[in-house]
């Protein structure tokens, strides 16, 4: 029944997305009559997700799609997240978000009507073109042909809270972007007045804001969850999720740029464009059965040549536009020397030249295999190569960036700052001496300690200290880039500083980590409700009155034959201890630990920036 | 300044136009560029589990091996010169082993020229025997992988793999997992 | 300045680039170079780990045989095409620099020349 339901609410939605898409009459719609439908579509396609939803959490095992990827034992929240922990059913999250999307920004005041119109016919158009690809191949509402007891099952690495929340998240910021896809190309054809760049700048915060917290919340995912100590990986649907947010992150630049620079409008309007192709080129790659990682989805050569077909349709009809229609007026740039206009044109370029980067590395193993039928990787190593050194001049600009003048190329106080960078660097020097000296380690520190420095010097050098929510407004960019900072010399230390411990033990024994003694109490195995556990018990510090329990080991998923690994992480302030439960060899159980300094500042690092995000977007 | 005031800047203007157009035209080439060899990638069935041998084309790697059935008995890649063979990485201890094993008797019958070699991976030798005595003997030599190195030298990492060798010695054909009537129908066949 | 103190710094200033030399280029034991080493090699069985941080059987092996074939006097170069000729290119996690790969190492590189030349192009000197 619910199905039935789902499957006519979404018909429908695409019916009306359809109708004012084709009527000639859009203009002469009033704008509550127009409003009217785009949002009763939005509420359709959040009845048919819900609806979905509600087949999860009630068993509906005629639904076929709820029968291949669920089991009544599974536990209510994952039932309700396996809505979305499937490639039909995150498709319809897709849509649902892209409607939500489209609800709010019916809303919206203080734009011409006609160029809010367009820019829903625009979203009607992603909707129509979005609900399609579910309706012909990726049906969440098929109907089980066979009568079944109980479901399939449900992949056990996806059975976890933080994989609730990720895919929700995640999407809200990859698709946000297409509002502004929508908002920019409206503007090309309107040409309206500025008061478009304004109602950009906030749904680009918005949605880069969703995207930081959805890939944050991805890493910390993989981070305690595949039990290898690592929380990125350059795996290809990481670096699918980067690229959009460094382009984001690029766009919220050049709009805040807005106020000084009339030039960087046709530059808006290209990254707009850039950043949804690059979030629906994404789902082409993970959806489409061209990569395989850890989130491959199943394969389908038709769902992929569809995917392909609305990429190439939203990608070629953004940038053909913007070819036709680009602005033609543009001043020239006022960039002096070292001012505020052209430290963000420098940086806009390194991380446009980062996103292609990463484009590259990602899609240069399918170039090479097509045209030599060989099969090579792109990994790690060259990302690290590549475009953490294209990033670090750009961090070391995001340091004055903020106290830069518009006009002239004169820093106030720029002797504290030299002064300060000086002893800093010595500092640091001093440090990296007496410690392991390692060269990426001495220019991360230097680099997030020298952002956080120069943020805090600016604060409190150019503005009048005062506890209200008018200042927390105005040092809010410094805000921001003292979480970068704070971020980075997490990143470095946990990488660079990690420090890694290997044991043999039997049960019983006693082993050092870090100067504190630990217990290997024992295994331990049991039994849950789908899956069995192995886990080594340890007692950390047992010297202290209060020592603390750490579980590490393994999981067995008898329905699906999969293994786990569970890694048991102690969190403290400064580091992460790590423990890796691995095989059994001669009775003796082999352990690994690592030690992953200041992952904590990361995290820090993540909210603070997403809490800047959010002031910003309050900002006018 | 406005642009128009100054007519010397006009030639600039006009190719600064046409440099403009070729600066916006790129991001269309590069996604014509993108959508091709993705389509291209995507029609040819590629799998991307399944990569492609390195070694197809090339010389069959140099191997020595014992017999399973006797140790003074042992095959080098010489005695294979100048004939086909068919050469498959199995252990008792592989399940998809088990579904292909049937295969290699019809292969051996309909294609009596072509020498089946089996190489037992990491197997201890009664468990073989044993395998092979329950589930019949399709080879004309099986050969003791036991360390795995003879599997390393043809760059196999999963059981089952088979490759195709022609009298040239050259391997002509890998694949990975369990040979299916489909897979002898439509790959293997052609080549023999 | 006098050439007595030039040479006492130039001499100090090579002693101490030679110290930090010696001291991050320090030999490392072979288990550290199995490290390193096999955290740039893919496990074949896994989905997207290197051979260092899978515990499967195929990185065990592997493993070994970078081991054995380090403390036999092998570079790291070599046992790299070793593994390359026998499970592909596919193995590397650091693409090789050979003829295929020069476009992808020196992507980077042109954009950021052609990104340097925007820059230069545009900046004026004086005030507008």
């Amino acid at each position: 029944m619910s199905s039935l339901v789902g499957f006519l609410s979404l018909v429908f939605a695409i019916g009306i997305n359809f109708y004012l898409f084709l009527s000639r009459y859009i203009f002469k719609f009033q704008k509550q009559k127009f409003n009217l439908f785009i949002r009763f579509s939005s509420l359709l396609t959040l009845l048919s997700f819900f609806s979905l939803m509600y087949a999860y959490v009630v068993s509906d095992f005629s639904n076929y799609n709820v029968f291949q990827n669920s089991h009544s034992n599974k536990p209510l929240i994952y039932k309700i997240s396996g809505t979305w922990g499937n490639h039909e059913g995150s498709m319809l999250l897709w849509l649902c978000i892209l409607s939500i999307f489209s609800f709010f920004f019916s809303f919206t005041k203080n734009i011409e009507d006609n160029f809010q119109k367009l820019t829903l016919i625009i979203q009607a158009f992603l909707h129509i073109l979005f609900g399609l690809f579910i309706v012909f191949t990726s049906n969440p509402f098929l109907v089980n042909s066979i009568l079944v007891n109980e479901g399939l099952g449900l992949n056990p690495i996806l059975q976890d809270p933080g994989l609730a929340v990720h895919p929700p998240i995640l999407y809200a910021g990859y698709v946000g972007y297409s509002i502004v896809f929508s908002i920019a190309i409206a503007g090309l054809f309107q040409n309206t007045d500025d008061e478009w760049l304004y109602v950009a700048k906030k749904w680009s915060l918005i949605s880069w804001t969703f995207l930081t917290g959805g890939i944050a919340l991805g890493s910390y995912w993989a981070y305690y969850e595949l039990g290898w100590g690592g929380w990125w990986f350059w795996d290809p649907v990481e670096n699918i999720s980067l690229m959009p947010w460094i382009a984001g992150l690029a766009l919220v630049h050049s709009l805040m740029m807005v106020r000084g620079e009339q030039a960087i409008k046709k530059w808006i309007v290209f990254l707009s464009i850039l950043c949804f192709s690059l979030s629906v080129f994404g789902t082409f790659l993970v959806r489409s059965g061209i990569l395989t990682s850890v989130h491959s989805f199943a394969a389908d050569a038709s769902r992929g040549i569809f995917i392909l077909l609305i990429f190439f349709i939203v990608t070629g009809f953004g940038f053909l536009v913007f070819l036709l229609k680009e602005p033609k007026k543009s001043n020239a740039l006022n960039l002096l020397f070292i001012n505020k206009v052209s430290a963000l044109v420098i940086n806009n370029i390194l991380m446009i030249i980062a996103t292609l980067t990463i484009l590259l590395g990602t899609i240069y193993p399918i170039i090479i295999e097509v045209l030599y039928n060989k099969r090579i990787s792109v990994g790690g190593p060259y990302f690290n190569s590549t475009v953490i050194p294209i990033m670090i001049p750009g961090f070391l600009l995001m340091s004055i960036a903020p106290i830069l003048s518009w006009q002239t190329n004169k820093i106030n106080n720029s002797k504290k700052y030299v002064l300060a960078f000086i002893i800093l660097s010595v500092l640091v020097l001093i440090q990296s001496y007496f410690l392991d000296f390692n060269t990426w380690g001495f220019v991360g520190l230097l680099l997030g300690f020298w952002i956080i420095l120069a943020s805090i010097i600016a604060i409190f050098s150019s503005y009048k200290i005062k506890i209200n929510i008018k200042f927390f407004k105005i040092i809010n960019p410094h805000v921001a880039h003292i979480g970068v900072g704070i971020a980075i010399i997490g990143i470095t230390c946990s990488s660079v500083f990690q420090n890694e411990l290997d044991f043999n033990l039997n049960e019983g024994d006693k082993f050092n980590v870090n100067g504190k003694t630990v217990l290997f109490e024992k295994i331990e195995t049991t039994n849950e409700i789908n899956f069995q556990s192995l886990r080594g018990k340890f007692l950390f510090d047992i010297e202290k009155n209060q020592s603390k329990e750490i579980e590490a080991g393994k999981n067995y998923y008898p329905v699906s034959k999969m293994i786990t690994s569970e890694a048991g992480i102690l969190h403290q302030w400064n580091k992460d201890i790590y423990f890796i439960l691995g095989d059994q060899k001669n009775n003796e159980w082999f352990v690994k630990v690592l030690i992953n300094p200041f992952v904590s500042f990361i995290w820090l690092g993540v909210i603070i920036m997403i809490y800047s995000g959010l002031i910003a977007v309050t900002r006018r | 300044m406005a642009w128009s005031d100054n007519n010397d800047l006009f030639w600039f203007n006009s190719s600064y136009k046409k440099m403009n157009r070729i600066i916006i035209l790129t991001p269309l080439i590069i996604l014509l560029i993108i959508c091709f060899f993705s389509l291209t990638y995507l029609l040819s069935g590629k799998d991307p589990n399944k990569p492609p041998s390195a070694l197809l084309n090339k010389n069959v790697p140099s191997f020595e091996s014992t017999s399973l059935y006797d140790t003074k008995e042992i095959i080098r890649t010489t005695d294979i010169k100048n004939r086909k063979t068919l050469i498959n990485f199995f252990a008792s201890w592989c399940s998809p082993c088990k579904i292909e094993h049937p295969l290699f008797f019809e292969i051996g019958k309909k294609y009596p020229e072509l020498y089946l070699l089996g190489f037992n991976h990491k197997d201890p030798t009664s468990d073989a025997k044993k395998y092979l005595e329950d589930d019949g003997n399709p080879y004309d030599f099986v050969g003791v992988d036991a360390d795995g190195l003879i599997a390393l030298e043809f760059g196999v990492f999963g059981l089952p793999e088979t490759y195709l060798i022609n009298e040239e010695g050259k391997i002509i054909f890998k694949f990975m997992g369990p040979i299916t009537k489909d897979v002898l129908k439509n790959e293997i066949e052609p080549l023999l | 300045m006098k050439s007595s103190h030039f040479f006492r710094i130039l001499h100090i200033t090579i002693l101490g680039f030679m110290f930090f030399t010696f001291k991050i280029y320090a030999l490392e034991t072979i288990d550290e170079r199995v490290k390193k080493l096999t955290l740039e090699l893919r496990c074949m069985t896994c989905q997207n780990q290197s051979i260092y941080d899978s515990d499967a059987e195929f990185s065990n092996d592997i493993k070994k045989i970078v081991k054995q074939k380090l403390q036999e006097g092998e570079s790291e170069k070599d046992i790299k095409k070793f593994l390359a000729e026998r499970y592909g290119e596919y193995i590397l996690f650091r693409p090789l620099m050979n003829y295929n790969n020069i476009f992808l190492w020196s992507f980077p590189f042109i954009l950021l020349i052609i990104g340097l030349f925007f820059v230069l192009i545009k900046t004026k000197t004086k005030k507008a």
